[in-house]
């Protein structure tokens, strides 16, 4: 159980002019399991190399309970990293993989063979001791690489889209097991993925990376819902933004005013957002109501979605649970905003 | 038809590469061989035995051998930084450090001799062992590290980070993870460098100065002689070494071509 903190973090690479961490602070609590989510670009990686001590900080600390492990050397942190692919050592076989770090460790031959055993029983592959790498599928190689870190009892454990380059089937399985394993282990995790559904299925907390900096942490269903600002908003899946004046309790935008919930009286602009499931589309006006013209109407499996033209600019997209009405290309709609599903959102 | 004339192709290939040492069989065993006798009349080994434990033999093998040993362990630990920065990394200049790795192998021997010869020389390092070595290592040094670069080239460096954030040691990591997995490579480059090695005769001459006696030069000199079967047997001498090299480690490589596929 070890709780890491990530202080004021900034790395550059050599060569690369924007930082790729710009003074980033984060706080993973002991036995929690802390997704990083962010695009490509934004950092999630570096984060991982320097808790293992494979890159340096440029400036920034990370402490390990209160303790900062810059000075230890990389294989004696404790922080184990799981990359995309398993990386099992191809001349060693399951068994030998899987000791690698105990036999490192000095453990004697009947120790780790004990270890062993256990770990491909909690990770459900009993039996595979003899097998070679090659032998393996490719979520069984994750199996193993996970088995390979979890046997040295980490004081954390890192993992860098481990599951990213597997089928849709294995990959739903393995965020099972790894998310009971960790639970019942009580390992300290890092999950980087840009895969809002796996952060969302597996995280504790998700932190939502931008530009560098940690936009947003928040429990999944809350990040989810509520959202701070505009950009973590759009990288939840939010695309609808109503700007405008704030006037007890009224938004004024260009497309008319809605009611909102809200304890300020008074702005002279405030940017309201709502997720696109929350919208309503039907035939008569109601209340929060605008009148649009169907733009695009397209049937997505469980749901279906329309984009409503309000007005030349503003095209709203909203997502309405099957059993809903095809409705034609032109035709005339009132898109719905209920207030309770209005949130304000800061511009940036 | 397909097949037999795939057949008829490797006898005949198999016929070119055996025939010389059929032969060089043949004249190192033979007694008495006139024509138009197909096959010798008389046989005897004694002449070949006499000339394998000559003492001049003996110590022309032991040089040559050591010799070679040195010069391929040599021009691994030398080529292995070469070539893993080359294969690995992408800099500025890169193509310039090429083109100087590989000027020896298109520089006439004879130039890069001479040269060495005067340089050598001047150190006093003409006619010693050291001296040859280093001489020996200009013609190796290329094929060690392109062979070992391109296995560099498809080289992923996550698997030394995986053992590193394990608990390895770097050194640890070179010996147990890093070695084994550029083993296959490592055969091929030493094989190369000792077989350049072992039939160098020009620059073990103009270095060594006569000082330094190999089996190549040994060879030369029976040919030289012109005496058939002592000439049949110092090429069973010099052949036997590399030919039972090779044999070996073509079964080895075979063995290990699935490990080299699963990694890349």
């Amino acid at each position: 159980m070890t709780n890491i903190e990530l202080v004021n973090l900034k790395k550059t690479y050599p060569g690369g002019e924007t930082p790729v961490l710009n003074h980033l602070s984060l706080t993973i609590h002991s036995g929690e399991m802390m997704a990083l989510l962010g695009p490509s670009g934004s950092g999630k990686s570096t984060i991982l190399k320097l808790i293992t001590g494979i890159e340096t900080p440029d400036e920034g600390d990370i402490l390990f309970d209160g303790e900062s492990i810059l000075p230890i050397a990389p294989n004696k942190r404790g922080a184990i990293l799981m990359f995309q692919k398993a990386y099992l050592f191809p001349f060693l076989s399951v068994e030998d993989n899987i000791g690698f770090g105990m036999k490192v460790r000095g453990d004697n031959a009947k120790t780790i063979r004990a270890e062993v055993r256990k770990m491909l029983d909690l990770i459900g592959l009993p039996g595979f001791e003899k097998r070679k790498p090659s032998q393996l599928s490719g979520g069984e190689q994750q199996r193993v690489a996970l088995a390979r870190a979890l046997v040295l009892q980490p004081r954390s454990m890192l993992l860098d889209e481990p599951l990213s380059s597997l089928d849709t089937e294995v990959r739903v399985n393995l965020q099972e097991a790894i998310r009971r394993i960790q639970r019942e282990l009580g390992i300290t995790t890092i999950l980087v993925t840009h895969d809002l559904n796996e952060a969302m299925g597996m995280a504790d907390r998700v932190a939502l990376l931008l530009d560098g900096q940690v936009a947003a942490v928040d429990q999944p269903m809350h990040l989810y819902a509520r959202p701070p600002t505009k950009p973590t908003s759009r990288f939840v899946g939010i695309t609808t933004f109503l700007e405008g004046e704030l006037k007890q309790g009224h938004l004024a935008t260009e497309q008319g005013t809605l009611t909102v919930n809200t304890n300020r009286h008074q702005a002279d602009s405030a940017v309201f957002a709502i997720r696109p499931e929350h919208i309503r589309v039907q035939k008569e006006p109601g209340q929060n109501s605008m009148a649009g013209l169907i733009a695009e109407c397209i049937f997505r499996g469980d749901y279906i979605e329309y984009q409503v033209a309000v007005d030349k600019q503003t095209s709203i997209r909203a997502r309405v649970p099957m059993p809903a009405p095809l409705i034609e290309h032109g035709q005339q709609v009132y898109i719905c905003f209920p207030p309770e599903y209005l949130f304000e959102v800061e511009p940036n | 038809m397909k097949k037999a004339s795939f057949i008829a192709f490797r006898v005949v290939l198999y016929a070119i590469l055996i025939a010389p040492l059929f032969l060089f069989g043949l004249y190192a065993f033979s007694e008495r061989w006139f024509f138009p006798a197909p096959l010798p009349t008389q046989w005897t080994a004694s002449i070949f035995t006499r000339i394998i434990t000559n003492s001049r033999t003996t110590a022309g093998l032991s040089a040559s051998l050591s010799l070679a040993l040195i010069v391929t362990v040599l021009s691994l630990i030398i080529g292995y930084p070469a070539a893993r920065v080359l294969g690995t990394k992408v800099f500025r200049g890169r193509s310039l450090a090429w083109l100087i790795f590989f000027i020896p192998t298109v520089v006439p021997p004879l130039a890069i001799g001479m040269g060495l010869n005067i340089l050598f020389l001047r150190l006093g390092w003409s006619g010693t062992m050291f001296g040859v070595v280093l001489a020996h290592l200009v013609p190796t040094l290329p094929y060690t590290i392109f062979t070992l670069s391109g296995v560099f080239s498809r080289f992923d460096e996550n698997y030394e980070l995986q053992a590193l954030v394990l608990g390895s040691s770097r050194l640890r990591i070179f010996l147990t993870i890093t070695l084994r997995l550029i083993l296959p490579g490592l055969v091929v480059a030493s094989l190369f460098a000792f077989l350049i090695s072992w039939s160098q005769y020009l620059l073990t001459l103009l270095i060594g100065g006569g000082k330094i006696l190999t089996i190549p030069m040994l060879l030369f000199s029976a040919v030289s002689g012109g005496n058939p079967t002592s000439i049949a047997a110092y090429s069973l001498i010099f052949v036997a070494p590399p030919v039972i090299m090779i044999a070996a480690s073509a079964r080895f490589l075979t063995q290990h071509g699935n490990t080299i596929r699963e990694q890349y």
